[in-house]
């Protein structure tokens, strides 16, 4: 019953009834106790039933009655089935208190039970976690800032609204891949000038959001890069330089395509045209010129003069003339207008010009390709005509002495007929062996190109692999870390391995229980056969031995005397019989008897009559104090 | 006027030309008050254009140390090498600085980004919501001007602007 017992006091403590350390039994309980307990229960399982239902038992004895009763009908209507009435909570006894206990217990709802059971996602966890921060803050009350404690801080101080702004870091170690040898004086300005990260943001709250930034860039382009390497690069079976070099002039074709198509239309801007070399620098530069410069970079007036200077063909030096630009600014506004009108309308001029002269150029160019081109073909046609010319100057020399000549040249003819043919039979010893050693290389570079497309798929399939475990440990790293936290939050004074062992063990105590009451009813019934083997086999002796003696009971007197006996001997073991089987019944009916002596102990009888006979006494004085008082008014 | 930079140390020189190059890169410019002995606020802003623009000129034009020397011609040798030194030891800050500048080309350019991430328990008239909302605040940058913007999403709301930059996101890596 201890384990009973347990079970109920846990789960009454979880109702929120106030069971003190020392009670550890159902026996323990006081009348108090047991009506706080089924109250918080009847509650729990229906809150408009348990409502009504005071807690704690009130002093008045007629009171005390009354609550008895309500909670006795409270119980029935929850469809408990046992004896019950106000004597269970007034006066109790374990056994009725035990068996209501653990009807209500287990009519408890099971909600919470259950939903621990299920492995609880993150989100639950995560709402619970916000609620019981919600909680914790709103149960701290708001102070004005000059009484905050740290503690508030965190909730009220103005540091929450701080945004999250970023600015660019300097860092030594980004600004080069590692391994490369750095200019002196970037090694000068690292060492000497460069202030500490801390340093270099100029509000102290956007030092972390600028440091994450700068590290989360980093890292998504090593991803972006270890991605594109892994599913383009090793294809390409390219080392990185050479990947990302051709990667480069294939952008560098694209922007360039791009830009020219986009030039093209604006031939006749001001600095726009397409120039003859069409590197991608010049390019770019044609698309900053032609675009208004307050539109894209918000330089203002010095830029306007800067791009002149730049773009003018005569800039010679770019530097040197920067500061030309502002020294008439400072001297008198007048003439700084003037200038400026003046400048302007000569820039305009010089654009009219620069336009002129290009679309000039540009015919000039074209007239220029078109000449250049008649001028070879001409001098194709002529080489080949003075050829033609040659083979015909030597045939007429020839004619004179035709015949012999002809012969010469029939010889000549032969001669060479036979070289081609001993030509053809040396070339072809020497190709065999080659044609042999080119299908050996070919066939080398074929496996190689297999091997190394094998290769290259187990390249990436590892590295599918390598993709696939880390998520997978990632995953169960959070699993471990879920369930650790729920351990956590998990009550830890109910052992429920030791409540199933403990089961186990009772369930295989019945199991030896049963068979032990099978191996006593077996032998039980062994012996009623015996009995009534016996019992037939006496009879049957008996009525033969009766029947012999009986015959010679006629002719012989000593032997009816002996007939006598026997009848008298039957009679009396009879009876012996009839008493044995008496005091057994008398026995067990002691034993139960007995029984019943032990449970009307356990019930309390006499403490509760003597507490029945002062609660009398009690209702009686109280009857009697108001049949006073109503007498009195 | 790069010439006005002979009045200054050239300890100090180097801080200043440092500071210049920092203000460039997004970071804080230099003080005024700091140097209000040595110029008038004239000269001032005038020395911090022309450094700025010889500094952009310089790198942009990816110039050889000649020519940066030649460009300080009149200035003291000691100030122009401190200059030049200045530069070719922050020639690739800036050069990334005027990359950024050169990619953010169009009309407006997100500057920077914030967002928060808050969960609505409940509100006037329904007791429990538990709908997640996303805060977001961009900078926008449009005419050189700086302009806050903030949305609030609900998931849906989150789930379509997502979509829709990952489409274009497609757009641009296409072009890659």
């Amino acid at each position: 019953m201890e384990e009973v017992d347990k079970i109920l006091i846990h789960a009454l403590k979880q109702v929120g009834t106030e069971v003190s350390e020392e009670v550890d039994s159902v026996k323990q309980f006081s009348s108090e106790l047991i009506v706080e307990a089924v109250v918080r229960c009847i509650r729990v399982i229906d809150p408009g039933l348990g409502g009504a239902l005071p807690i704690s038992l009130p002093p008045g004895m007629s009171a005390r009655f009354r609550v008895g009763m309500s909670l006795a009908q409270a119980c029935q209507d929850l469809g408990y089935k046992g004896e019950i009435g106000y004597q269970t909570f007034l006066y109790s006894n374990e056994p009725e208190i035990r068996s209501l206990l653990m009807f209500l217990v287990e009519k408890l709802p099971r909600e919470s039970a259950e939903a621990s059971d299920q492995p609880t996602g993150k989100s639950v966890v995560l709402q619970r976690a916000i609620a019981a921060a919600i909680r914790a803050q709103l149960a701290v009350p708001w102070l004005p800032a000059n009484c905050r404690l740290p503690l508030h801080e965190e909730t009220q101080g103005p540091e929450t609204l701080h945004s999250f702004h970023v600015q660019p870091l300097s860092l030594p170690y980004c600004t080069k891949a590692a391994g490369q040898k750095q200019r002196k004086e970037v090694m000068d300005y690292w060492r000497d000038i460069l202030p500490p990260v801390t340093a270099q943001a100029s509000h102290h709250a956007s030092v972390m959001a600028s440091l994450m930034e700068q590290h989360t860039a980093e890292l998504s382009a090593a991803q972006e890069w270890d991605t594109e390497w892994n599913n383009q690069g090793l294809l390409s079976r390219l080392t990185p330089q050479e990947y990302r070099s051709r990667k480069l002039t294939r952008l560098r074709k694209r922007i360039e395509e791009q830009l020219r198509s986009a030039a093209l239309p604006h031939p006749e801007s001001s600095f726009g045209g397409p120039r003859s070399t069409s590197d991608l620098g010049e390019l770019l530069q044609t698309f900053r010129g032609s675009a208004p410069p307050e539109q894209i970079l918000s330089k203002g007036t010095h830029f306007t003069h800067t791009q002149k200077f730049t773009f003018t063909p005569d800039s010679a030096a770019v530097t040197s003339s920067i500061p030309t630009g502002r020294q008439s600014d400072a001297d008198i506004q007048l003439r700084h207008q003037e200038e400026l009108a003046s400048l302007q309308q000569q820039f305009q001029q010089l654009c009219s010009d620069v336009d002129q002269l290009t679309a000039d150029m540009k015919h000039m160019s074209v007239t220029n390709t078109q000449v250049l081109d008649e001028l070879k073909q001409r001098v194709l046609g002529n080489s080949e005509k003075e050829e033609r010319k040659q083979v015909k100057n030597k045939t007429i020399d020839l004619l004179p002495d035709a015949d012999n000549n002809l012969l010469k040249l029939q010889a000549l003819v032969e001669a060479s007929a036979n070289r081609v043919v001993n030509l053809a039979s040396q070339w072809e010893k020497h190709r065999a062996p080659l044609i042999d050693e080119h299908r050996r290389l070919k066939e080398i570079c074929s496996n190689q190109d297999l091997e190394s497309s094998r290769k290259l798929s187990e390249i990436k399939s590892l590295h599918e692999k390598i993709r696939v475990s880390t998520e997978e440990a990632k995953k169960k790293e959070e699993m471990y870390k879920q369930l650790v936290t729920e351990l956590e939050n998990l009550s830890q004074d109910v052992s429920r391995s030791a409540y199933t062992q403990r089961i186990l063990e009772i369930v295989s105590n019945i199991k030896k229980q049963k068979e032990e009451i099978t191996k006593i009813l077996s032998d039980t019934k062994e012996l009623q056969k015996e009995i009534n083997n016996l019992t037939g086999k006496l009879d049957r002796t008996f009525a033969v031995t009766d029947e012999l003696i009986f015959k010679d009971a006629k002719k012989d007197e000593s032997v009816r005397k002996s007939y006598k006996y026997l009848a008298a001997l039957h009679e009396n073991c009879n009876q012996l019989i009839q008493t044995i089987e008496d005091t057994g019944t008398i026995l067990r009916e002691i034993r139960d008897l007995e029984e019943q002596i032990e449970t009307e102990n356990g019930n309390k009888t006499v403490a509760n009559l003597e507490r029945i006979l002062d609660d009398y006494k009690a209702i009686r004085q109280e009857n009697s104090a108001l049949a006073a008082k109503v007498r009195e008014g | 006027m790069v010439t006005l930079l002979n009045r200054l140390q050239v300890t100090e020189c180097l801080k200043l030309c440092h500071t210049v190059v920092d203000g460039m890169c997004g970071r804080e410019n230099p003080h005024k008050g700091d140097y209000c002995a040595t110029w008038s606020l004239e000269e001032w802003l005038e020395l911090l254009n022309s450094l700025t623009t010889f500094f952009r000129m310089a790198v942009g034009n990816n110039c050889s140390d000649e020519e940066v020397l030649a460009g300080l011609s009149n200035v003291s040798s000691d100030h122009s090498e401190t200059v030049h030194s200045v530069l070719r030891a922050r020639q690739e800050e800036i050069k990334r600085t005027l990359l950024d500048r050169t990619t953010s080309i169009s009309c407006a350019t997100l500057q920077d980004f914030d967002w928060q991430l808050k969960l609505a328990l409940s509100s006037d008239k329904i007791t429990s919501l538990h709908t997640p909302l996303l805060n977001l605040s961009l900078d926008m940058k449009e005419n050189g001007v700086l302009q806050p913007v903030t949305l609030e999403m609900n998931r849906e709301e989150l789930n379509a602007l997502i979509s829709s930059l990952e489409a274009a996101n497609k757009v641009v890596l296409q072009l890659k």
